[in-house]
């Protein structure tokens, strides 16, 4: 590589490095796996460097290699075997009843309550959640993280915003 | 066109996140307006979006933790070319270390060679003096010595007209000096034996380097143009130096 391309390199992933760890801690839920991961993604993205195209989203480029660089470490092949229903459409509730004005009354003005059923989202929901709501990626971009259709990303969303606000409902809450 | 039907869940997601065209925001916007219910759905996603984000942020990276990441991208390149340079110098290094030790080796083996060469000198001038041996032709007159030579080596070479004082010639022998053909001409000086060695001048063991002196003999080199000449003696260095000189003169085209 180029000095130009690793000075460029640099200039793209050192404002990404809070994110990347911040996402690589809620893959590992380990600080020194989170950082170990992020510093194997940075050294596996300097390689590839060249294969990155310029004009497209670095940033979604730089996430998928720290998601493929987790689902191949031990603690991403354990959490892989976790049965995830979401893409089989036909076990899905799609069931959208007609939601009444209490059924928004979730509460969000108690933070710990949301911090904790973010915790208790399954791993792949709270996942595309992450990259919707923190990191901002676009869905097409979050398609090219997850390698899955815009499809899947649109439905995930929909069922990980669903069973968040199910956590949240004050008389689940009560039980949080 | 207003919509009549409440939004779909992903339709409303779309919408909070920005993923709807303008015309298709739009659209969203007008229903909004009129229905109370998705606008309520609407206003608990985006907070539950911006809660979500708040919980997840939680979790930031260590100061320490991001430094050391931060240390992993910027010196990347500045790190490898030092390593190609440590290995640079480090082969240069190992290349002189391997010039240091193939000159000291070359030096041990010319050492050992001139030293092996000496040696070599010193047992045939001492077998030239033991009793039981005489050269193969025994003459004091150079014009019997030299023909002698004649087809026996793939050289020649002239003998001096007059030889220096109290010096007389023996005889000769045909040897091996250094793997190479020789002629070994006797000589006396005051009564002293002295063995001259003639080789065609090579590349091979620089006699220059022959210690002066070995075992109380004296061993002096000396080369024309074309031949190695090198005289063993126990008489004084200084008669045996004007032999020698006399036998490089009778080299010299006449």
């Amino acid at each position: 590589m180029s000095f130009a391309n690793s000075a460029t390199f640099e200039q793209l992933a050192l404002p990404l490095l809070p994110s990347l760890y911040s996402h690589a801690f809620w893959l590992c839920r380990n600080h020194a796996e989170a950082e170990d991961l992020v510093q194997e993604t940075i050294s596996k993205a300097l390689r590839a460097f060249d294969s990155f195209e310029a004009g497209t989203n670095f940033k979604a480029w730089i996430f998928r290699i720290l998601r493929n660089t987790f689902l191949t470490s031990r603690s991403g092949i354990a959490a892989s075997r976790t049965v995830f229903l979401e893409d089989h459409p036909d076990l899905l509730d799609t069931s959208d009843t007609s939601p009444t004005p209490e059924d928004h009354l979730i509460r969000l003005d108690n933070q710990a309550a949301v911090n904790e059923a973010l915790d208790r989202l399954q791993p792949p929901l709270r996942e595309v959640l992450l990259l919707c709501d923190v990191e901002e990626l676009k869905y097409k971009d979050i398609a090219l993280v997850l390698d899955v259709p815009i499809g899947t990303v649109m439905s995930r969303i929909s069922r990980a915003r669903r069973t968040l606000h199910q956590l949240l409902q004050p008389q689940l809450g009560e039980s949080l | 066109m207003t919509q009549t039907t409440h939004l779909a869940p992903e339709q409303l997601n779309a919408f909070i996140d920005g993923e709807l065209s303008s015309g298709e925001a739009l659209e969203v916007q007008q229903h909004l307006a009129d229905c109370r219910s998705c606008a309520l759905r609407v206003l608990s996603a985006t907070q539950l979006k911006a809660a979500t984000a708040r919980a997840a942020q939680r979790f930031a990276a260590p100061p320490e933790a991001l430094n050391r990441l931060a240390a992993q991208l910027r010196p990347q390149e500045p790190k490898k070319t030092a390593r190609v340079y440590q290995f640079r110098s480090m082969a240069w290094a190992a290349l002189a270390a391997g010039l240091v030790l193939a000159i000291s080796l070359l030096g041990w083996r010319r050492i050992h060679q001139t030293n092996a060469l000496s040696a070599e000198l010193l047992d045939q001038h001492l077998a030239t003096l033991s009793s039981g041996a005489s050269p193969e032709v025994i003459s004091t007159d150079r014009h019997t010595v030299k023909p002698w030579f004649q087809g026996k080596l793939p050289f020649s070479f002239n003998l001096p007209d007059a030889l220096p004082a109290d010096t007389a010639l023996k005889g000769g022998d045909l040897t091996y000096l250094n793997g190479q053909p020789a002629a070994l001409l006797l000589f006396t000086i005051h009564k002293h034996e002295v063995s001259v060695f003639l080789t065609q001048r090579t590349s091979g063991p620089t006699v220059t380097t022959l210690p002066g002196i070995r075992s109380g003999f004296a061993i002096h080199h000396a080369a024309t143009q074309d031949l190695q000449l090198i005289a063993v003696s126990d008489v004084d260095p200084a008669d045996l130096d004007v032999l020698v000189s006399a036998l490089v003169q009778a080299q010299s085209p006449r």
